[in-house]
């Protein structure tokens, strides 16, 4: 009904070439961001910095790890170091005048090139081994910048970001930083979503199913998968930009540690590996359902009179984040985006039960 | 019935989808002023916390039996913000909305985050024993307090101590500074630095990996540098692995001393009589015996109104947050003085904050005076000796090599205003 198909059928390429063939999934895709662009004029300001940014900054960081993740099948455990280097070479050129589109672009080739080197590893081990060559790199990127006073800022290690302003628009208040973050995630999604059909995003796919079969078929393995590294840190030296200049706004080191890393990988994992939806709903809910579970405990436990002491108070919505992690892995290890499909698929033929596809 | 995916999915998202459907409590009360407290206790502060929370509620729970302050209620909305930024960030906006006017996050990386935040929009932000060492200096922080002693005052005030211990000069001696490697480890270097040239001691610095669970490498060294002094700079597990190792290599105690960071659970974890001797920096009175301590005995826990376990009364890290507690109602007392009509917003309460003066919480706290240019509250604290039981303070209140911490403040507080703005 919604979809007005019963089945897919397209009578010319052009039709199915497109990023979305169905005329639903565009007018559903189209609404969102209208929405989005909506935003700050709909929502309080509290919804605006307590969520959508976060939201929209760390999704942008989970769909580069995905790429690599998902696209490529390359574990990463060290993405929060792929960040910081992003991040401290970016706010180090702003702070030296450098105007923040180059600096960004900068942050972002300056992850690259040192990703690049431990993605060198991933030539050479796969697996639980590659993963213990980014957790490597996780760790020698902290020593390096928390050891360096040049880089950390001194004795006490953090670094202002100066005020910035991009394309002439002054990054100051909350509306003008979410619609820069906004413009960021929207470029790497339209990004991902178009990798999906280039001879590129095939050849990851590739090398994720069978590293050797792909050589055989003719795929330079040792350049895809440099290739599949060099793009995702990319996107995570930029990212990382985005997150110390719209949200953080004074970076240290201990900003980007190993939790930063496992928090983007659960993001990618809950989220669905490979998806661009993915990382959406990831994001969402590793960052927020702690959120929620607390408020909710908290509500619960005024609206009741409930004299839960703090310590078990703070507990409780731990106990049941994790509960939620497990159940969502235990119910649909394929991820929040399948649910979505799951969903699709029923709603596309919907109300009949089956149809050819 | 069995949970299948559908039932699992369905009802994952009424869950999280009820906070925003039930509509939340208006509080009827418009006489109320509200803190946010959403402090980390889950994550890496956990019982320093609980503690903490527990001593400034109960101070605020004694404030409110006996009528507020002018009338006002003093309301602290404690949550878990469990040290990540995001969280943290989260509470703050929210408790922005609801009308709060002070936050005391507790924890170094969400005062980084928060200060430009709290400068803009005008909310108090206390970062006591956490945050930025630079924020002592108020004109370039004007809403970033954290009204204590901050760390390069301790390492100035144990240095003195040393000095005075030593016979009036530390001259040809030798202080070992062991510390977690880490910026909270590395901060009071500088300091120390200056110190050691200035007064003739020799420095030698130990930095242990993080979180410090394992100090066996370290420990040994510095006993063979044959120290005669010894400060050991850590966090949680590591100070009380530092104190383990320092009773296991058989250094002298009594010439061991550490920063705020130690309590007497610590004590219970290394074994009370192997600890005897060693010290500690105190910014308040620890024990039962402070007045507004026992007056939350008699007028709160005895009514039962307590915010936790009774056993965690007096000891450091509740005292602390009995200190702060207080230090942020005589805040608000004074901004009643200054503008009895109000309107309650963050700049009114920071007139009230940083015109405490000589204010000593009947004798809990060293006198504090707070002004426009020292959010610090004049950096007083003293030396407290454990002897087996409990906390002793070995001198009064004193401040000492404050010229040296100035200069450092100034130093960064100069380069936040260059470029922060």
């Amino acid at each position: 009904m919604f979809y007005r198909r019963a089945g897919i059928r397209h009578t010319r390429y052009q039709d199915e070439r497109q990023l979305f063939p169905l005329g639903f999934d565009r007018f559903l895709i189209l609404s969102v961001l209208a929405l989005l662009i909506a935003a700050p004029f709909l929502l309080d300001r509290f919804y605006l910095a307590g969520y959508l940014i976060p939201w929209l900054i760390w999704t942008s960081a989970a769909l580069g790890l995905n790429l690599l993740m998902g696209g490529a099948g390359q574990i990463h455990l060290g993405y929060g170091a792929v960040m910081a280097i992003g991040a401290y070479t970016s706010v180090h050129l702003v702070r030296a005048g450098v105007p923040l589109e180059f600096a960004m672009i900068a942050g972002g080739l300056m992850s690259a090139s040192i990703g690049i080197v431990f993605g060198a590893a991933a030539l050479r081990v796969k697996g639980i081994y590659l993963a213990m060559a980014t957790l490597a790199m996780q760790y020698i990127v902290d020593f390096v910048i928390s050891q360096t006073p040049a880089i950390s800022g001194g004795s006490l290690a953090t670094i202002q970001v100066p005020p910035v302003s991009f394309l002439g628009i002054s990054l100051r208040g909350d509306t003008e930083t979410y619609y820069f973050a906004l413009f960021v995630c929207f470029l790497i999604a339209l990004f991902m979503l178009n990798v999906g059909r280039t001879s590129f995003g095939r050849a990851l796919a590739a090398v994720r199913e069978k590293d050797y079969a792909a050589q055989i078929l003719g795929v330079s393995v040792f350049k895809y998968k440099l290739l599949a590294f060099w793009v995702s840190s990319f996107i995570g030296g930029v990212v990382g930009s985005v997150l110390a200049v719209c949200y953080l706004r004074a970076i240290s080191p201990d900003q980007f540690h190993i939790e930063l890393s496992i928090q983007l990988l659960a993001m990618v994992i809950v989220g669905g590996l490979g998806s661009v939806l993915g990382p959406f709903f990831g994001a969402a809910l590793i960052l927020f359902a702690p959120i929620v579970l607390n408020n909710l405990t908290g509500l619960v436990a005024t609206s009741f009179g409930l004299a839960i002491p703090i310590d078990l108070r703070a507990h409780i919505p731990l106990i049941a984040y994790g509960a939620l992690v497990i159940g969502f892995l235990l119910y649909e290890p394929l991820g929040l985006a399948k649910i979505y499909s799951n969903l699709r698929n029923y709603m596309l033929v919907w109300p009949f039960r089956h149809a050819q596809r | 019935m069995a949970v299948n995916r559908r039932i699992f999915v369905s009802g994952t998202a009424a869950t999280l989808a009820a906070p925003a459907l039930i509509p939340s409590h208006a509080f009827g009360q418009d006489k109320v002023i509200r803190f946010t407290m959403a402090q980390d206790f889950t994550r890496i502060y956990t019982f320093v916390t609980s503690e903490y929370s527990q001593g400034q509620r109960d101070y605020f729970t004694l404030i409110n039996e006996r009528g507020g302050v002018n009338g006002h209620r003093i309301q602290a909305d404690v949550a878990d913000h469990a040290n990540d930024l995001p969280r943290a960030i989260e509470a703050y906006e929210r408790g922005k909305r609801e009308g709060a006017v002070l936050c005391d996050p507790l924890s170094t990386p969400v005062a980084r985050a928060l200060v430009p935040r709290a400068l803009e929009d005008k909310i108090n932000l206390i970062t006591a024993f956490s945050g930025r060492s630079d924020a002592a200096d108020g004109s370039a922080f004007p809403y970033v307090l954290p009204l204590s002693i901050n760390y390069w005052t301790q390492a100035g005030l144990i240095v003195d101590h040393f000095a005075k211990v030593a016979g009036g000069s530390l001259r040809g001696k030798k202080i070992v500074f062991v510390h977690i490697d880490t910026p909270f480890g590395k901060e009071p270097l500088p300091i120390l630095q200056v110190l050691a040239q200035r007064q003739g001691f020799e420095l030698v610095t130990f930095p242990y990996t993080p979180p410090g669970n394992d100090q066996a490498a370290i420990w040994p060294q510095v006993r063979r540098a044959r120290p005669d002094f010894v400060m050991f700079w850590g966090a949680g597990v590591g100070q009380t692995v530092a104190m383990t190792e320092a009773i296991r290599n058989g250094l002298p105690m009594d010439r061991v001393s550490s920063s705020v960071w130690m309590s007497e659970s610590d004590m219970e974890v290394v074994g009370k009589a192997a600890a005897k001797g060693v010290m500690k920096v105190e910014p308040c009175a620890s024990g039962r015996d402070p007045k507004p301590i026992k007056d939350i005995l008699a007028e709160v826990v005895a009514k039962g109104k307590g915010a936790g376990p009774e056993a965690k009364i007096g000891t450091a890290y509740y005292n602390y947050g009995v200190q702060m507690a207080s230090l942020m109602v005589e805040g608000v007392r004074k901004a009643f003085e200054k503008s009895p009509n109000g309107p309650i917003t963050g700049a009114w309460l920071n007139e009230g904050l940083r015109s405490i003066s000589n204010f000593t919480a009947e004798g809990m706290l060293p006198p504090t005076t707070v002004t426009k240019e020292d959010h610090q509250g004049g950096g007083q604290g003293r030396i407290s000796q454990w002897d087996g039981t409990k906390f002793v303070p070995i001198t009064g209140w004193f401040t000492a090599n404050q010229d040296v911490v100035w200069g450092e403040v100034k130093k960064y507080s100069e380069e936040f205003r260059r470029t922060g703005k």
